[in-house]
């Protein structure tokens, strides 16, 4: 629209031709009238001449008589002149031309035709007159009769007399020129009457035609300005126009939008309706149209805040506007939407704290001002212990409520300023902007302490702790993502270090994060390249000292590392979730050996191979599934096979607890053996152990070790056995390394044994052969 | 113009009365209307006739046609001996001295034109003249008797 404005502009072409009707009436009429004036002027000039002439025919005839009695009398005198001038007078009166001058007198006139029917006739009369009078005049001189001579004008003259005679004529002419000038002049004032009365006529009809065009181009401008009104007023959009003097125009529709009367924005009233915060921008923009585009809040006559979006023009240098026009028009529900938006884009739902996206954003300006000013800052990662039992047993909506009740109590403990997030799941994340290490730890160790009452969720009370891992960044460039990742190592130190704690990120951590996910990389590799193999432990029935079984144990022997403990790669198995593919490696070779072993006949009656189940396994869920396929795809029936749970994977709470309690009484019913490891390490309660499918306890080492020395292990050993007596259990004894040790449990009676006593774990091919020996008598095998 | 529009119904009575008078005329007696007598004078330069010359005494309308070119007037007068009086110009009839003997008179009018002029005529003979400068020495007068 630059340099043209287009207007909409319905009557525009009705205004100007009623505009140039107007002034084409007066230019008719005012050209009329001036050309009837001239006309009039020059036709008064000519007859004012002709009525002269005609006026002067009297004097002639006059001095004609007297002329002729004057030579009649032998006075000297010329009656023949004016006899010529009478006669061609008459003439030039009739039918144009010039009237002679006359002697001394006037000067020769040129004169126009005479028109009109009744001045010709007597002009034509006033010509024969003459004629008949200067006849009469000759004749008279001549010494004629009067009477011989011929009168043209129908005059019956009763008179002998022929001077008499000369005089009637004359005095005829006379009159008759008299009323032939009587009648030119009357004809003219007829002329000026009715010039009068055109004139009036003319300027009575311009005037009229005028005014009628007038009125009805007021007509057409007020219909045209209702128009304009009517389109202004019936917009949806506000229209405003603003002067030095704040707001001067409102249009009708500010009632429909706020509520207002259209008045009440008038003036400064205008400034009162806007909101504090937008009031300078709005002012601003109504003074110098600049920005063009703005959205600002006001309020409605309920009080309420509407959004304004609104579009300002410039027209101070209109000279029909002479302001700032604003139109404006409600986007409250758009602003609200985009509002809404940006929250659920940057916002956790549940909690209505910060999500990850907008506590990354806050980390990220939090570093870029820590560069510019060395300022120090915290991270701190929260991850709630025990909150999936919460959700597993109440189900996700207690859980639900349990993390909206943590979230409320992490807020009061956290200063408004902290940015406190949510990241998914229990997991929370704190900003802690202006932190030095102490005071980083003191928020961490508020965090831990406002969880420390129990959260009250569907009346019940939960007692909850959890594990955070502090991150201090003591100011300079950092990086979130590194930051982020630090504090995630920290908090499972703190889980690894017992949970309820927090951990603060130190190199050390970092370093072992690093090894672990190395080891990870290795793990995961070197299963693919076969690094990892299965020994076998024999187990010795300490009755009759025949191999009743073995235990399957995984063996990695990785090219760079050398030999790795399962103690070492074991807990990075279970971090990473690399124990499933390690689990069913570990089943389906020893199912597999273990068959090879029964189809060549090798097997002892009662023989079990037992396999190690992984805690993470069990509760993973799937672990029948899995069982039941290797057993079908070795062919190795079920009751040659024995798993290994620990106390504390069968005895856990939840649903994943229950499931797994399930699968494994499943497996049990199909004659999979079960077996509890390291029992009497854990809390297993006597009523759970009773309900359990469980066909052997496994004593753990350290009291089987520690019973050759100590009374309280011993004792606890002797119960061991004992209890698992009284619940119809095998009692196995791990770890037997001497005789004195083998004396010590058997002492107790217990069932059996395995440890390096008897044989170290062997490898597949040296347990085969171990195995292929015929008799069994020496136990002193390894 | 003005004296011409007023005239113009009078001129279409003028017709009626023409055509009423000629059959008059040819009876040889004067037709009466209710009104009275009808004479139709017509001027003409420089004659004056009536028609008919002879009306019953009383209400007399005389309609008087200028067939111009000039202007006419019309003076009635009761006759008396001899010739009318004229003024010391020897050209005009002296008005005043007729005025005990006149018994009416339209002005100068213009030709073309036709006018009413309604009298009470007892008997006797009356002259009807135009007394234009020079027009009743030129020949314009008529006699009227009344019987």
């Amino acid at each position: 629209m630059p340099g043209r404005r287009s207007t909409f502009a319905p009557f525009a072409g009705r205004s100007r031709r009623t505009i140039v009707a107007i002034l084409v009436t007066f230019a008719l009429c005012w050209g009329l009238s001036v050309v009837l004036s001239i006309s009039a002027t020059q036709g008064s000039q000519h007859r004012a001449a002709v009525v002269e002439v005609a006026a002067r025919q009297r004097t002639l005839a006059e001095r004609y008589v007297n002329e002729i009695l004057l030579v009649r009398a032998g006075e000297p005198a010329d009656p023949a002149a004016t006899a010529t001038v009478l006669v061609r007078s008459a003439d030039a009166l009739l039918n144009g031309g010039t009237a002679p001058e006359v002697q001394g007198d006037d000067d020769a006139t040129a004169l126009p035709a005479a028109s009109g029917s009744v001045i010709r006739r007597q002009l034509m009369q006033e010509k024969r007159l003459a004629v008949d009078l200067t006849a009469a005049g000759s004749a008279l001189l001549a010494h004629t009769s009067p009477a011989a001579v011929p009168m043209t004008a129908n005059e019956h003259i009763n008179v002998t007399d022929p001077v008499e005679r000369l005089r009637v004529l004359a005095g005829l002419t006379s009159n008759v020129s008299l009323n032939a000038a009587r009648t030119i002049a009357t004809a003219d004032d007829a002329n000026i009457s009715n010039l009068i009365i055109t004139q009036s006529l003319l300027g009575i009809g311009g005037l009229s035609t005028s005014l009628l065009l007038a009125l009805g181009l007021i007509a057409a401008t007020r219909r045209q300005t209702a128009h304009f009104r009517s389109l202004v007023d019936s917009s949806t959009d506000l229209v405003l126009v603003f002067g030095t003097d704040g707001c001067r125009y409102a249009s009708q529709s500010v009632t429909r939008m706020l509520g207002h009367p259209d008045t009440a924005l008038l003036g400064a009233g205008f400034a009162d309706v806007v909101h504090p915060d937008d009031r300078e921008l709005v002012r601003t923009a109504a003074t110098r149209a600049e920005p063009r585009e703005i959205v600002f809040g006001i309020r409605n006559h309920l009080g309420e805040w509407r959004q304004l979006e609104a579009h300002l023009t410039d027209l101070r240098s209109d000279r029909h506007i002479r302001g700032i026009v604003l139109n404006a028009r409600d986007v409250s529900e758009r602003v609200r939407l985009e509002e809404q938006l940006v929250r659920q884009a940057y916002h956790d739902d549940l909690t209505q704290l910060a999500n990850r996206v907008l506590f990354r954003d806050r980390l990220d300006h939090a570093l870029a001002r820590s560069e510019r000013t060395d300022a120090p800052l915290a991270v701190l990662l929260v991850d709630l212990d025990g909150f999936k039992q919460v959700n597993d047993s109440l189900g996700h909506d207690a859980g639900d409520q349990l993390l909206r009740r943590v979230a409320e109590r992490f807020a009061e403990a956290t200063r408004p300023s902290d940015t406190l997030a949510r990241f998914g799941g229990d997991e929370f994340g704190l900003l802690v902007e202006d932190a030095d290490p102490a005071h980083a730890e003191a928020v961490a160790g508020r965090l831990l302490e406002s969880l420390s009452q129990p959260l009250m969720v569907s009346d019940r009370e939960f007692a909850i702790g959890a594990s955070i891992g502090v991150v201090h960044h003591a100011g300079g460039p950092g990086n979130s993502d590194e930051t982020i990742r630090n504090a995630d190592i920290a908090m499972y130190a703190a889980k690894e270090a017992g949970r309820n704690r927090f951990a603060v990120f130190g190199e050390d951590m970092a370093r072992r994060a690093i090894d672990l996910r190395q080891l990870e990389q290795e793990l995961r590799l070197g299963l693919r390249r076969g690094e990892f193999s299965m020994h076998y432990q024999p187990e010795i029935d300490l009755a009759s000292d025949a191999i009743v079984g073995v235990e399957a144990l995984l063996r990695w022997h990785s090219p760079t590392r050398g030999q790795i403990s399962p103690a070492e790669f074991i807990p990075v198995a279970e971090a990473t979730g690399a124990i499933f593919e390690l689990g069913e490696f570990v089943l389906r070779e020893a199912c597999a050996q273990t068959a090879q072993w029964h189809a060549a006949g090798m097997l002892a009656d009662g023989f079990v191979t037992w396999t190690n189940l992984s805690g993470r396994q069990l509760s993973a869920g799937g672990v029948g599934a899995l069982v039941t396929r290797v057993l079908g795809d070795t062919g190795l029936p079920a009751g040659l096979l024995g798993l290994e749970v620990t106390e504390t994977a069968i005895v856990q709470d939840g649903s994943a607890g229950e499931r797994a309690r399930a699968e494994l009484h499943d497996l049990h019913e199909s004659g999979v053996r079960i077996a509890i490891d390291d029992f009497g390490t854990g809390f297993s309660s006597l009523g759970q152990l009773r309900h359990f499918p469980v066909d052997v306890i496994k004593v753990d080492r350290c009291f089987v070790q520690g019973a050759e020395h100590n009374a309280k292990d011993a004792a606890i050993t002797a119960n061991v056995v004992s209890l698992a007596h009284a619940l119809g259990l095998l009692a196995i004894a791990e770890g037997i390394e001497s005789e004195t040790q083998l004396e010590s449990v058997r002492s107790v009676g217990c069932d059996r044994a395995q440890g390096y006593l008897f044989a170290r774990p062997l490898p597949a091919a040296e347990a085969t052969a171990l195995l292929a020996e015929p008799r069994r008598g020496d136990s002193q095998a390894a | 113009m003005q004296a011409l529009l007023l005239q113009k119904p009078r001129a279409l009575v003028s017709i009626a009365a023409v055509l009423v008078l000629a059959g008059g005329a040819c009876s040889g007696h004067a037709t009466t209307t209710p009104a009275g007598a009808v004479v139709r004078i017509s001027e003409h330069d420089f004659q004056i006739s009536a028609r008919p010359w002879q009306v019953p005494a009383g209400t007399v309308r005389l309609v008087v046609s200028n067939l111009g070119p000039d202007t006419h007037e019309l003076i009635v007068v009761r006759a008396t001996d001899g010739p009318l009086p004229m003024r010391s110009d020897g050209l005009t009839v002296n008005e005043e001295a007729l005025k005990p003997v006149t018994v009416g008179s339209l002005d100068g009018g213009a030709p073309g034109g036709v006018r009413d002029l309604v009298l009470h005529l007892r008997p006797g003979r009356y002259v009807v003249f135009c007394n234009m400068f020079g027009h009743y020495m030129g020949g314009m007068h008529a006699d009227l008797v009344v019987h």
